[in-house]
């Protein structure tokens, strides 16, 4: 009894957390159930092709989540810390990438049948290979030069420390890219057999589904890479290195790996995978601008969160899940479209308060919480 | 000789990428103006400074050059004259070498009457003509590398001189020490602090009436971050619990003021001070009801959901789903001034007394909470959160405790400044109020409460001043903040009692020694 009244008011707020925990839980999969029911059986609002066109661009979207995700993941499994400016080193990529097509496409390169003829159009998978590996670069540049500068000289520092050096970086490079590049919106170009909104139709009852080229094209090369990654993760030495760094960094060492040169290489796979999605974004989205990294950035950062951080196929799973949620979810709920940033950092607060862990992650102990 | 060389080159490296990286961002046109406006020759709004004043701006950074690159490291021994000469001059030839190559490019592309600005957006025309000093192509080139390589190797020789005489221990120090003589001296006459205070206050008294009402602004803003800035403290600095989404709080006091006193959307017209005390009960509400699903997350996961948190605040308060209770993307219009019996204190003198009290208060209240039970048992869940809970620390409770004190903080800040502005809007509660106040607390020192009050007069009075700065003034705290971590985690104002949660040092000897064995091995 004595011990039970000693042992109450030491425990007793944690499961009042416990209790709310399970309360808002509760509630909200009660009410998501209610809207579910309520959207899809008895408004019926969308048909099919409205439900298969949300499926299409979260998919597409998904795919650029993941690669990007995949780089937090990477990075939290080795440093244990969230690699704030993740997001603009994507945005950055994205930066390369427009430059690149913007100057091909002011160098003209006439020929017989059309006088007004630029490189751009002339060349167009090689305006894309360039536009790639001019994000990958500038991406992957600044992911190494980040570590190099702003976290390797914190990396004993308690856990808050990089933390708050990975946001200050993270305003840095999002103003710096405003002052460069200045506060406008800019316009993708992409070549012609790349025009956006134009693709295959798919016709579904009455109505037409359009399957864009620049939808398939960027999902299938963020599948490419995803698998590139995977192999280079579980079959090349570099990726035995890394596993090895993200199990102990200080017996990887003993095994004579190199830790610093691992850390820096997987900025920079990182870097590479973020650069892509970000010419990806571009050439998708179609429109690109400072802020452009933040959003994604959080939302990969979720995703990375959902699928278990630290787990790399969790990571693109998680991502290629946000992305079709984020999609549908307006839709599926009944909420405005407005609200479906809202969705994403909900989605995020309601995995990290009832599954920390993530779909794939292991249980961690609190101290990798 | 060696190692100064390959210091010179690469110090000059960097500056030479730093001078370029301004240049992009135009503030080699910014720099001028500022050290023109210093130095009281201010040119007229829309104007390129004259070049002598970008000359100076560059001769200065490159003395600074010069003097990095000439200053040994700490464990590498004193360094001979010629020594520091040379790795000044080689950091003053590769910044040169660099900024020449620079001003060649831009010479050359403004030379075809090629206007970069849709890329670049600061290389206007006339700045890449200032940047050429006025001149023609390989001259300016050569200039720059001439004065690179003077300024370097008169930063170098000063540096030289400097350590020479012992710059630092003996006249700084001496200073530093004569000071601190000073201070212990008039600590030991017993009414001493009194006498601080009573300065103070009539200095606080009596200075609102003798500025004018911008002057009355910018404190007023200070104040009203100084606020701010000690509530996150509570959480950040004192909990340790790193909350990026601070603004949340703030908003709901802002919109608590709004929506409860102005005529639209809801024309309720309650009485100022109640809605006051309310805004600050509901933001410590919502503190509390963040924080029972949250807190038991640590660290890093917090600040993404706290941040995530403001977010949403953010975008419910402009969507179409809330306009009717909120009033949108519009905003908040004629939101209520407070009086106080019948007697109006709308006026900015009236309202900068307001903040001061409420400033006063709340130091009060951080002084008070930091010496208490309470405050000593934030700093061991700060410290290690297993060993508090070991010594009998309820650290939940505690944490929530911080959260919400922090918060109603926060609240009061936000109906303070939507009464003062009579206007609030979801524009007003972006994510960079949260940045800002990070920022400021951290760059003044986390628990000192001089500290905070310095960071807030630093981060958000001085580039009010410095109007000149404003668009460069998130780039800035951006840096200050990687550039604090690494350099200074305790801040500008320390705390007095040591932070172990912000400092690496303790953990430093052996992750040194670790990395030098691996080192070792690998070569």
């Amino acid at each position: 009894m004595s011990a039970n009244r000693l042992s109450i008011p030491f425990q007793s707020s944690a499961n009042l957390g416990r209790a709310v925990r399970l309360l808002i839980g509760v509630i909200i999969f009660g009410l998501f159930l209610w809207r579910f029911i309520d959207v899809l059986l008895i408004q019926r609002e969308y048909g099919p092709d409205t439900w298969l066109r949300f499926a299409i661009s979260g998919l597409i979207l998904g795919g650029m989540y993941a690669l990007i995700a995949i780089g937090y993941t990477l990075v939290y499994g080795i440093l244990f810390m969230i690699n704030f400016a993740h997001g603009e080193v994507m945005m950055l990529g994205a930066f390369a990438g427009f430059f690149v097509f913007e100057i091909m496409n002011k160098i003209a390169a006439p020929t017989a049948a059309d006088p007004k003829l630029t490189l751009l159009n002339a060349y167009p998978v090689l305006a894309v290979i360039l536009a790639f590996l001019a994000g990958m670069l500038v991406s992957s540049t600044t992911g190494y030069l980040l570590e190099r500068i702003a976290y390797r000289p914190l990396r004993n520092a308690p856990r808050l420390v990089p933390l708050i050096s990975a946001i200050g970086a993270s305003i840095f490079l999002q103003n710096a890219a405003q002052l460069l590049f200045g506060p406008q919106r800019r316009n993708y170009i992409n070549p012609d057999f790349l025009a956006r909104g134009v693709g295959w139709n798919l016709m579904i009852g009455e109505s037409k589904v359009v399957i864009t080229y620049t939808g398939v094209f960027s999902f299938v090369l963020s599948i490419l890479l995803m698998i590139g990654l995977y192999l280079l993760v579980q079959r090349t030495k570099l990726g035995r290195a890394m596993r090895a760094v993200a199990q102990d960094k200080k017996t990887a060492a003993l095994m004579g790996i190199d830790v610093d040169s691992v850390i820096s290489r997987t900025f920079i796979i990182s870097g590479i995978l973020a650069g892509s999605a970000g010419v990806m974004w571009g050439i998708h989205q179609g429109i690109i601008f400072y802020f452009t990294g933040f959003l994604p950035g959080i939302k990969a950062f979720t995703a990375a969160v959902m699928g278990g951080i630290g787990n790399i196929p969790g990571a693109m799973i998680g991502g290629l899940f946000l992305g079709i949620l984020e999609s549908m979810g307006p839709a599926a709920l009944g909420i405005d479209f407005q609200l479906k940033d809202v969705i994403a950092f909900s989605i995020l607060v309601l995995v990290l308060i009832f599954r920390p862990s993530g779909i794939l992650g292991e249980a961690l102990a609190e101290e990798k919480i | 000789m060696k190692t100064a060389l390959q210091q010179g080159l690469r110090t000059g490296a960097v500056f030479g990428i730093v001078i370029v990286f301004m240049a992009l961002i135009g503030f080699t046109v910014t720099g001028p103006i500022l050290l023109a406006k210093i130095l009281g020759n201010a040119p007229k709004p829309e104007q390129m400074p004259a070049v002598s004043y970008l000359v100076l701006f560059l001769a200065l950074t490159g003395v600074w050059c010069g003097a990095k690159a000439s200053t040994p490291g700490r464990y590498s021994g004193a360094r001979s004259l010629s020594a520091s000469l040379a790795a000044g001059a080689a950091a003053g030839a590769i910044s040169g070498l660099i900024v020449a190559i620079y001003a060649w490019i831009m010479g050359g592309v403004d030379a075809r009457g090629t206007d970069l600005r849709p890329y670049l957006a600061q290389v206007s025309p006339a700045a890449v003509k200032l940047f050429l000093f006025q001149l023609g192509l390989p001259a300016a080139a050569l200039a720059h590398l001439g004065l690179l390589v003077a300024s370097s190797l008169g930063g170098a020789l000063l540096a030289h001189l400097l350590r020479a005489v012992q710059f630092g221990r003996r006249v700084l120090g001496g200073l530093s020490v004569r000071t601190a003589r000073v201070v212990q001296q008039a600590r030991r006459f017993p009414y001493a602090i009194y006498v601080v205070y009573a300065v103070l206050a009539v200095l606080l008294i009596m200075l609102p009436r003798a500025w004018g009402s911008y002057w009355n602004y910018i404190i007023g803003t200070v104040g009203l971050y100084v606020i701010l800035g000690l509530g996150l403290n509570i959480i950040v600095g004192m909990a340790g619990q790193l909350v990026l989404g601070y603004v949340a709080f703030f908003a709901i006091g802002a919109y608590t003021m709004a929506l409860l006193t102005a005529p639209q959307p809801h024309a309720l017209g309650w009485n100022f001070w109640l809605v006051l005390l309310l805004g600050l009960l509901l933001a410590a509400l919502t503190g509390i009801l963040l924080g029972l699903p949250i807190l038991r997350l640590r660290g890093d996961y917090l600040a993404i959901v706290t941040l995530g948190f403001g977010e949403i605040i953010r975008i419910m308060l402009r969507s179409d789903l809330l306009t009717p209770i909120t009033a949108g993307p519009k905003g908040v219009r004629d939101v209520m001034l407070p009086s106080i019996f019948g007697y109006s204190l709308a006026s900015d003198v009236n309202f900068l007394y307001l903040i001061l009290i409420f400033v006063v208060i709340f130091v009060f209240i951080t002084a008070r909470l930091q010496n208490s039970r309470t405050g000593r048992a934030w700093v061991a869940i700060r410290e290690d959160e297993i060993a508090a809970r070991a010594s009998g620390i309820n650290t939940f409770q505690s944490k929530l405790l911080a959260l919400a004190i922090g918060a109603a903080f926060a609240g009061l800040a936000g109906a303070l400044f939507a009464s003062r502005n009579q206007f609030t809007g979801p524009e007003d509660h972006s994510l960079m109020v949260s940045i800002n106040v990070l920022a400021l607390a951290i760059v003044g020192g986390l628990n000192s409460i001089p500290g905070i009050i310095l960071g807030s007069f630093a981060l958000k009075g001085l580039p009010e001043i410095l109007r000149e700065l404003e668009d460069y003034r998130l780039l800035v705290f951006g840096a200050l903040l990687v550039v604090m971590m690494i350099l200074r985690p305790e801040g500008l104002w320390p705390a007095s009692r040591p932070n172990l949660e912000n400092h690496s040092q303790a953990a430093e000897p052996a992750a040194e020694k670790t990395a030098a064995a691996v080192k070792a091995e690998g070569d």
